[in-house]
């Protein structure tokens, strides 16, 4: 079990913020920028030709003997896409900081505030590789929250995740942009700037999640030691000491640093986690206070 | 440089391993990463900042060469070739008397020649050998034909003065005996001293050299103070020598025990002397002190040898013990008390009463009437009496045996004694018998109710032994056993390292000797008395008897030749003359403790940085917690 029924009902009042809102293809619980056929009064405009009698304001008619059309609100969904890195890297960390069950969590909490804010959700995998329809999930609606969860709860990490690729080919197969949640732990040789590039390319309006374990911070090693990448399985022999402990430890907040920066311009929301954070405290503080829901 | 044992070097071979051991490659503990991305960029940033890095990464295997060669550098005894005084076999005599503790050199004479021993051990060739005497009271062989530079440098720091004149007759003996160990032709004899050796020493054999010490003759030193009985009471007498090159001024003060009683100026002129004279002191007993204070015209003090500045002396008025003589008239026996020391008889008459007035000896010639006198009692010829009963004449007066071994029989030639006849008894179960006829005891002695007696069994008149040498013999060791002068007497002028005898006469089983540093000494005496040489310090010697005090005696320097600190450039010895030494040998100077020295740093250094490369980080606790923060703070 992903989380425990006092949390969903704390999830149950949140929603996802969109600032640069997308326009949906059913009506949804979101405001959208068109006027459309809702209940919420929005604007007059004068009666022309053709309009639909139906929506002419008779009690302004009345009034002022000349008829207005009486706008209402448009409410549409949103397209919500949760990507989640799945590659060897994500298995690492201790028991609940474990980066991968991390990002589950933190992608079912997500998934589930889009299903009840009736938005139309897509969680996958980050991978190259052509999806088939069982490598992903999409719905809609809070009937789908059981088999949101045990679809992210059969995923397993494995092999290797050029981001760039997988987000390029995400970009490039997705019908509907939308808001894009990636969970990832940026490991990748290759880089990322490309794969969200693409991403915004295609009008996508990205949050990065960036997810550290403690010990990929401050690592508890000394010595001689050969480190094997559990991706690529690529060794780097190393002599550990003190001096170069701290080097490291400041290279990673340099590479947070650079990431920030890069998706700070191109006005990509920026997330740097580490996995000892409680993950509820992250969803329901944090990313309000970041303003990614409310 | 050269080396004593240059096969250690083919130890540096060693070095190949070290450097085939770090191109093998390490084995490295594998440890799964999530990703080895960040470490390849550190990698990458670290060697574009620093280009020295490849050189740090092998510094450890620096130092550890380093160290190897350290290593065998010691193992193969590097030295210097150095002027050295002597090679060979190597006799070092080492002057320890009085004036080697003269402070002309920094610290004192006796330091310096310690330095200097050490350099000539320093400079000894590995296969030279050196003998170590040190020429004290009594000369000592601190080390004995070793080149084992350690045995000798410990035996030295062991070497320690004396404070009186050094036994060189002795000492020089041991040295001829320790050259002959070895061939004498390769054989040198070095005299580290300050000169003052006697003359008319032994030839030594092989060279001899002489390593003078000293550089001052300022010296100013009290060379006699004595006490002796005058009317009204006893003079003090000091005599102070100039042994410098200038004129001096001196105040000499006088103390009885530590209080100051008389201080006077005394001018010496160089090289001659001045005398104090103190007269009409108490007639009680004291010890008296004189000390010499010398300034210069700066106040700093010129005299380079403190050690004979000070001088004492005990004062013990004669006490006269009374004797009283009841006889009829006997000239042999007024004559031998009259002229005994310590002694005023005083005579009266058979029959007369014996006067109240108690005396130390009574001395009883013939027959005795009345009761006896509870005091020590000397019997001549007596009759029967409360003691023991005496009976008929006898003539076997002959084949008389002397009791050994007794203080009392000591120096009694019986053998020219003729008696014509003596008479009987039986000697009491408290006496013991000192002589011995067949026909029964002669004379013995001993101690009953508190008191001592001693008994003579024939009338004076009736032999020849007032004649002969043995009568006062016998009649003092008598009158010393029954009415001793003093508790104990010591000799004056005594000199340190000399031994004196000590008869304590309350007849104590054991006697103190306190000495002047507070050491004491206890010693249980015999009938022969107490023989004390442990007189190696100047000062007053106190005689203890059961805490009780039983008199003091002085030892004092008083001796012209260490006073004297006049450093001396030609010493005789047997009848050459041996001038100062200048090095002229080839000597060596092993430097290995220093190489051992630098890899033992080498080593520490080693250790630290292998330790600070393989230190783990302590993540858990306080530290963990504190370093978290930071970064999130960042």
């Amino acid at each position: 079990m992903l989380f425990d029924p006092k949390i969903l009902r704390k999830l149950d009042r949140l929603a996802l913020v969109a600032s640069q809102v997308r326009a949906g293809v059913m009506k949804g619980e979101r405001r959208s920028t068109k006027r459309g056929t809702s209940i919420e009064f929005a604007d007059y405009r004068d009666y022309t030709r053709g309009d639909d009698l139906r929506r002419v304001d008779w009690n302004v008619y009345a009034r002022l003997e000349r008829p207005f059309i009486k706008l209402l609100e448009e409410e549409e969904d949103l397209a919500v896409h949760v990507l989640l890195d799945t590659s060897r890297s994500m298995d690492y960390g201790a028991d609940d900081q474990h980066k991968l069950k991390y990002a589950q969590r933190l992608a079912a909490a997500l998934s589930y505030i889009a299903l009840v804010a009736g938005d139309r959700l897509t969680v996958s995998p980050l991978t190259p590789q052509r999806l088939t329809a069982t490598d992903f999930f999409t719905a809609r609606g809070r009937g789908q929250t059981l088999r949101l969860l045990k679809f992210l709860e059969g995923l397993s990490s494995g092999g290797l995740t050029e981001i760039d690729e997988a987000l390029r080919a995400y970009a490039f197969a997705a019908k509907r942009p939308g808001l894009a949640f990636i969970l990832t732990d940026l490991f990748s040789p290759s880089g990322y700037q490309t794969g969200l590039s693409h991403l915004l390319g295609r009008g996508y309006e990205v949050t990065l999640l960036h997810l550290l374990a403690p010990e990929e911070l401050d690592p508890p090693l000394a010595g001689d030691l050969r480190l094997v990448d559990a991706e690529t399985g690529h060794g780097q022999d190393i002599t550990l000491d003190g001096g170069l402990r701290d080097l490291y430890r400041q290279r990673v907040l340099a590479w947070r640093s650079e990431v920030e920066a890069y998706c700070l311009k191109r006005r990509v929301h920026y997330l740097p986690i580490t996995t000892d954070t409680p993950w509820d405290e992250l969803v329901l503080y944090q990313l309000r206070q970041r303003r990614l829901v409310k | 440089m050269s080396f004593l044992t240059p096969l250690f070097l083919a130890l540096l071979a060693l070095a190949v391993p070290i450097i085939v051991l770090y191109m093998l490659k390490l084995r490295r503990r594998e440890v799964e990463v999530s990703s080895t991305l960040l470490w390849q960029m550190l990698l990458r940033d670290r060697e574009a900042n620093a280009p020295w890095q490849k050189l740090k990464r092998n510094l450890l295997l620096f130092v550890q060469l380093l160290l190897l060669t350290a290593l065998v550098l010691a193992l193969a005894r590097p030295f210097f070739w150095v002027q050295a005084i002597a090679t060979g076999t190597v006799v070092v005599v080492l002057d320890a008397s009085a004036s080697m503790r003269a402070t002309d050199l920094v610290p004192n004479r006796f330091e310096a020649a310690r330095v200097a021993v050490q350099q000539l051990i320093d400079g000894l060739p590995a296969e030279s050998q050196m003998t170590l005497i040190l020429a004290g009271h009594q000369p000592e062989v601190l080390a004995s034909a070793t080149s084992d530079k350690t045995v000798l440098r410990e035996a030295l720091s062991r070497a320690a003065t004396f404070a009186g004149p050094a036994n060189w007759e002795a000492a020089l003996a041991l040295a001829a005996g320790a050259v002959r160990l070895g061939p004498v032709d390769n054989a040198t004899t070095v005299i580290v001293s300050d000169g003052g050796l006697p003359s008319g020493l032994p030839a030594l054999p092989g060279e001899v050299r002489y390593l003078p010490i000293g550089r001052a003759s300022d010296n100013l030193a009290l060379i006699a103070l004595a006490l002796r009985p005058a009317e009204g009471g006893p003079q003090l007498f000091a005599k102070v020598a100039n042994y410098g090159d200038a004129e001096r001024s001196v105040i000499v003060s006088f103390y009885e025990g530590e209080q100051l009683f008389s201080a006077q100026q005394v001018t010496v002129a160089p090289g001659k002397t001045g005398d104090v004279i103190l007269t009409e002191l108490p007639e009680a007993p004291a010890v008296y002190e004189a000390r010499l204070s010398v300034l210069g015209a700066d106040g700093q003090a010129i005299d380079a040898f403190p050690l004979d500045d000070r001088a004492w002396t005990v004062y013990q008025p004669p006490s006269a013990g009374r004797a009283l003589l009841v006889s009829p008239g006997n000239v042999f026996l007024e004559q031998v008390l009259t002229a005994l020391p310590g002694l005023t008889p005083f005579r009266s008459l058979p029959g007369a009463p014996i006067p109240t007035d108690p005396f130390d000896l009574y001395v009883f010639d013939g027959v005795i009437s009345g009761t006896l006198p509870a005091a020590d009692l000397l019997l001549i010829n007596p009759s029967s009496n409360a003691l023991f009963t005496v009976g008929a004449a006898f003539t076997n007066t002959h084949s008389v045996s002397v009791r050994p071994n007794d203080p009392l029989t000591r120096y009694l030639d019986w053998d020219a004694v003729h008696i014509l006849r003596a008479f009987e008894t039986e000697t009491p179960a408290w006496a013991r018998t000192l002589v011995q006829a067949e026909g029964g005891p002669l004379v013995f002695a001993g101690e009953v109710g508190g008191r001592r007696v001693a008994v003579v069994m024939f009338d004076l008149h009736d032999s020849d032994l007032p004649l002969q040498v043995t009568y006062p013999i016998l009649m003092a060791n008598l009158i010393n056993y029954l009415a001793p002068a003093e508790n104990f007497s010591a000799p004056d002028g005594l000199r340190p390292g000399d031994t004196l005898t000590i008869r304590p006469s309350g007849g104590d089983a054991v006697i103190g000797i306190q000495d002047p540093t507070g050491a004491r000494f206890a010693t249980a005496t015999t009938e022969a008395g107490v023989l004390f040489a442990e007189t190696y310090e100047l000062g007053v010697y106190t005689v203890l008897s059961n805490q009780s005090l039983l008199g003091s005696f002085a030892v004092n320097l008083f001796d012209p030749a260490e006073s004297n600190i006049r450093p001396v450039d030609v010493i005789r010895v047997g009848r050459s003359d041996v001038v100062a030494t200048v090095r002229e040998e080839q000597g060596q100077l092993e430097i290995w403790p220093w190489v051992a020295g630098v890899a033992f740093v080498l080593l520490l250094l080693e250790w630290w940085l292998y330790q600070r490369g393989a230190t783990l980080p302590s993540m858990p606790g306080w530290r963990g917690f504190f370093s978290r923060k930071k970064m999130a703070e960042k």
